[in-house]
């Protein structure tokens, strides 16, 4: 998805922090039915029925049970890597290295779930732990550089993803490669009892949508209903004043940023625990990058992520079967995506003109009145 | 002086309005300004007279009606260039001078004489040493223009306007950065070139006195439209005051402070840097006691705004100490010094004083965040206590909007102070840091915010008021500080000091600092 990876670079320079107004709303969802349209262009042009396409896609993402499973299961990734996103750029820093935390939490994760020996549960609390610790305290460095010393926190966790990837990858291929045959690159499986069980059949959703739901929760009450939310807010939107009021507004920021590496760190583990039930190098595919894409298109807002994010999910799980059985390229789902996005970061520009056009209209309509009266 | 040569008209609009996205800044404006006439536009912030400048000197182009110059339509291509042309030259509020160039250079800008492919730097300084004279505006062509006060480059910019032979000059907001003196001097230029070069002087300000004493008519605008044009002699600054506003105004004086009580706010030996880290106070020295208000005065950009930050915790102190109801704050964050005794009304409202996205209510409470009053147990905000508390306030403080639901960036200036002042008068706080209080606030609103200051000090509140507006300072300090290079240079009574004293102290107070300027 690294055209994806570049509409976010697009999308990252906007740093939107307005809020979800109903105005947005409405411009989201006129883009989302434009990105489709233009979508069922494209399948009209190559020569597919879009009628039949996406009722394959909608057949795909939630037809069955085991579509419904991994449908949800892709939407608590999502949600939970759009939540981190939010939670630390509502507090004005912004975390591009959830990717790298997530690596971290799960390697973490892997590595107590394969060496503690312990009653499973006891495991599970601990490699859960182990991953937040992890994830969290990989962002605490580009946290604190920003705080202390003002360096861009952008810059510094889209490097440190790179080396939270690698330094996993050579784990796994070196000193933590398993002995297992038919696994190339990973590392010892996890306590078989520890792990995490699905709850619908053969599908990717395990009981770990629990702990899920728990953190967005939690994330959710904390970033709208509590006094360090509005403390967060108030940072990330006008950190001066936020210091005037009296504010912490450096510590405040550090926390954000742990907090959210701890939320990526989660979601790694979740993967181990709930899907490969060891760490892979390829246990994340560039998921965080989806997740911050859900979070800026929905403005930071934990509800609207958490919606965004089934949407984008059902698209993600549907264009798999879309491709299959109606023969669309699923490929076609990341142009819809892709237009969602252009059309997000040009809504300020459009709404702007079309303002000034309507207002231009009303000033000639008022003239015109004075010029008869 | 309005003989039948120059009383031609020179400028015209005709039924120009300008709309811009939610707001009518001109509406339907029909004026004519004669030759040879000083015209004051005066209003409140947001009135429109900078907006109908800028359609004259075409910066903006109208959205209805049209602009005459010298009888000459102008036409949608009407741009600085075509205005230059046509003889209109505007300087404005903020300065655009090149700062690393001589005078001679940024007179010139743009106009460069030149001997072959060379730049002739004499030929400008000749002609540049030529113009100072013609207009009387003395300047020395080779200085670099950082060097210089501002009084100075205002003249720079003000022949670099006439540079082209301007027939109408529009200065806008000019004495704002002034002191007395500087303005008495520009208010001498302005009357000669009206008077020997039959030039026509359009004046965009909000301070009376200066429109009743330099100009010949005046132009009220009140919400985007033009009130009423008056001869300045048979009118009077209460009547311009009531029409600016739409009500009358009565500035009825305010009672006096009763003898000051103890020390609340000890400044010692203060030092801190400028944003370009540069000294920009040098030891200041400064007690406030409790009951009292002690204005600082000074031309901007002499260590106020650093001293104001200072004292709030606001930027780093580098030496000295700032000593809060008996405990000592210095550089400590701004926080702690609240939860000491201050409360501060920053100067600049939009990055300071308020979060423009946050809603009133929110902007309201800040500080209050986590006490028992709206947070359950530190953790739930209470954000049905918050709006109805908010509620209360805005009412209490007079903040006109349509609900506290509301952005505060969608306040006027006016109502967006009353927020600060609702928000910082609300803690009790035994010391109040007070900057810039009315700046681009209007009539109505400063009338309000200077009673509660007042009401503030006689509560027994130490007040410290720092402002670029001398009509406010003497109104209301009981005793006054001038400032200059980052140091006091004078300690007054109010009752016993004259704006001139005044004026003398805040350039300095050196007489070889007005022979230098005199060369």
């Amino acid at each position: 998805m690294s055209g994806l990876m570049q509409s976010l670079r697009a999308l990252a320079r906007l740093k939107p922090a307005q809020k979800l107004t109903r105005d947005y709303l409405v411009s989201l969802l006129t883009a989302v039915l434009l990105a489709l349209a233009v979508g069922a262009g494209i399948m009209l042009v190559c020569g597919h029925n879009p009628i039949e396409g996406y009722g394959a896609l909608i057949e795909g993402a939630l037809g069955k049970p085991r579509a419904i499973g991994n449908t949800l299961a892709k939407t608590v990734t999502l949600c939970l890597t759009g939540l981190a996103m939010s939670l630390a750029a509502k507090a004005g820093v912004f975390n591009v290295g959830g990717e790298g935390q997530l690596y971290l939490g799960a390697m973490a994760a892997a590595v107590v779930g394969a060496q503690v020996d312990a009653p499973a549960w006891l495991v599970t609390l601990l490699a859960l732990l182990a991953a937040m610790a992890a994830g969290g305290l990989y962002a605490l460095l580009p946290g604190a550089l920003k705080v202390k010393w003002k360096v861009d926190e952008v810059i510094t966790t889209i490097m440190l993803n790179s080396v939270a990837i690698y330094f996993c990858s050579y784990l796994a291929n070196g000193p933590l490669k398993t002995a297992e045959r038919g696994i190339a690159t990973g590392t010892d499986s996890i306590m078989a009892e520890a792990a995490f069980t699905p709850l619908i059949k053969l599908s990717n959703l395990t009981t770990g949508v629990f702990y899920a739901a728990a953190v967005a929760l939690i994330v959710w009450y904390v970033m709208s209903r509590s006094s360090v939310g509005f403390e967060m807010k108030l940072t990330g939107e006008n950190d001066r004043f936020a210091r005037y009021g009296g504010i912490r507004t450096g510590s405040l920021m550090l926390w954000a940023m742990v907090f959210s590496g701890a939320i990526c760190g989660l979601v790694g583990m979740l993967e181990v625990f709930g899907l490969h039930k060891r760490f892979l190098t390829t246990v994340s595919n560039e998921f965080y990058f989806d997740g911050m894409l859900v979070a800026m298109i929905m403005r930071y807002s934990p509800f609207g992520v958490i919606v965004m994010s089934f949407f984008f999910a059902v698209l993600s799980i549907g264009s798999k079967s879309m491709e299959l059985s109606a023969g669309v390229s699923s490929e076609l789902i990341l142009i819809v995506q892709s237009i969602i996005i252009f059309f997000m970061a040009a809504e300020g520009g459009i709404r702007k003109a079309l303002g000034e056009r309507a207002a231009l209209r009303r000033a000639r309509a008022a003239a015109g009145e004075r010029g008869r009266g | 002086m309005n003989d039948a040569a120059t009383g031609a008209e020179i400028v015209r609009f005709s039924h120009v309005s300008k709309q811009y996205p939610g707001t009518l800044a001109n509406d339907d404006v029909s004026l004519s300004i004669r030759r040879g006439e000083v015209f004051a536009l005066v209003g409140e912030n947001g009135a429109g007279k900078s907006t109908l400048m800028n359609l004259l000197y075409g910066l903006q182009a109208p959205t209805l009606g049209d602009i005459y110059i010298k009888g000459e339509k102008t036409g949608p291509q009407h741009g600085p260039e075509s205005a230059m042309r046509m003889g209109v030259s505007m300087v404005h509020q903020h300065f655009k001078l090149v700062p690393s160039f001589t005078v001679a250079q940024n007179v010139m800008l743009g106009h460069e004489p030149r001997r072959g492919l060379f730049y002739d730097g004499r030929e400008a300084e000749e002609t540049v040493r030529r113009l100072s004279a013609e207009y009387g505006l003395k300047v020395e062509p080779g200085d670099v223009v950082r060097d210089l006060s501002v009084g100075i480059q205002q003249r720079v910019e003000i022949l670099k306007a006439l540079r082209t032979g301007a027939d109408v000059l529009i200065l806008d907001e000019p004495t704002a950065v002034l002191t007395p003196q500087e303005a008495e001097e520009l208010f001498e230029v302005i009357r000669r070139v009206v008077q020997e070069k039959n030039m026509t002087v359009i004046l965009i300000t909000h301070r009376l006195p200066e429109v009743m004493r330099v100009s010949d008519r005046v132009g009220v605008m009140r919400r985007g439209r033009l009130e009423k044009v008056m001869e300045t002699r048979e009118t009077s600054e209460r009547e311009i005051a009531s029409l600016m506003v739409g009500r009358d105004v009565l500035f009825s004086d305010l009672p006096g402070g009763q003898a000051a009580g103890e020390e609340r706010l000890v400044i010692r030996g203060l030092c801190a840097l400028s944003d370009r880290g540069l000294p920009a106070l040098r030891g200041m020295d400064l007690t406030v006691h409790a009951g009292e208000v002690v204005g600082v005065c000074g031309v901007e950009g002499n260590g106020q705004t650093e001293l104001a930050e200072c004292v709030a915790g606001m930027r780093p102190v580098t030496g000295g100490s700032v000593v809060l109801c008996g405990r000592d704050v210095t550089g400590q964050a701004p926080g702690r010094i609240r939860e000491a005794g201050l409360s501060y009304i920053p100067e600049d409202r939009i990055s300071t004083g308020v979060d423009v996205k946050a809603s009133v209510a929110e902007n309201l409470i800040v500080g209050k965040q986590r006490t028992p009053a709206f947070s359950r147990l530190g953790v739930h905000l209470r954000r049905g206590q918050v709006k109805k508390y908010a509620q209360e306030l805005s009412q209490a403080f007079d903040i006109r909007t349509s609900g506290v639901d509301e952005p505060a960036g969608s306040l006027s200036g006016g109502n967006m102070q009353k927020v600060v002042l609702a928000r910082e008068f609300s803690f009790g706080s035994p010391a109040l840091l007070v900057c810039q209080p009315t700046r681009g606030v209007d009539i109505g609103a400063t009338e309000f915010i200077h009673e509660r200051i007042v009401e503030k000090r006689d509560q027994g509140c130490a007040v410290l008021l720092i402002s670029a507006d001398l009509d406010e300072l003497m109104r209301l300090s009981d005793r006054l500080v001038t400032v200059f290079e980052g140091r006091v240079t004078g300690r007054f009574r109010t009752a016993e000091v004259t704006r001139e004293e005044i004026g003398y102290y805040m350039t300095g107070g050196h007489q070889d600092t007005k022979e230098a300027e005199a060369q």
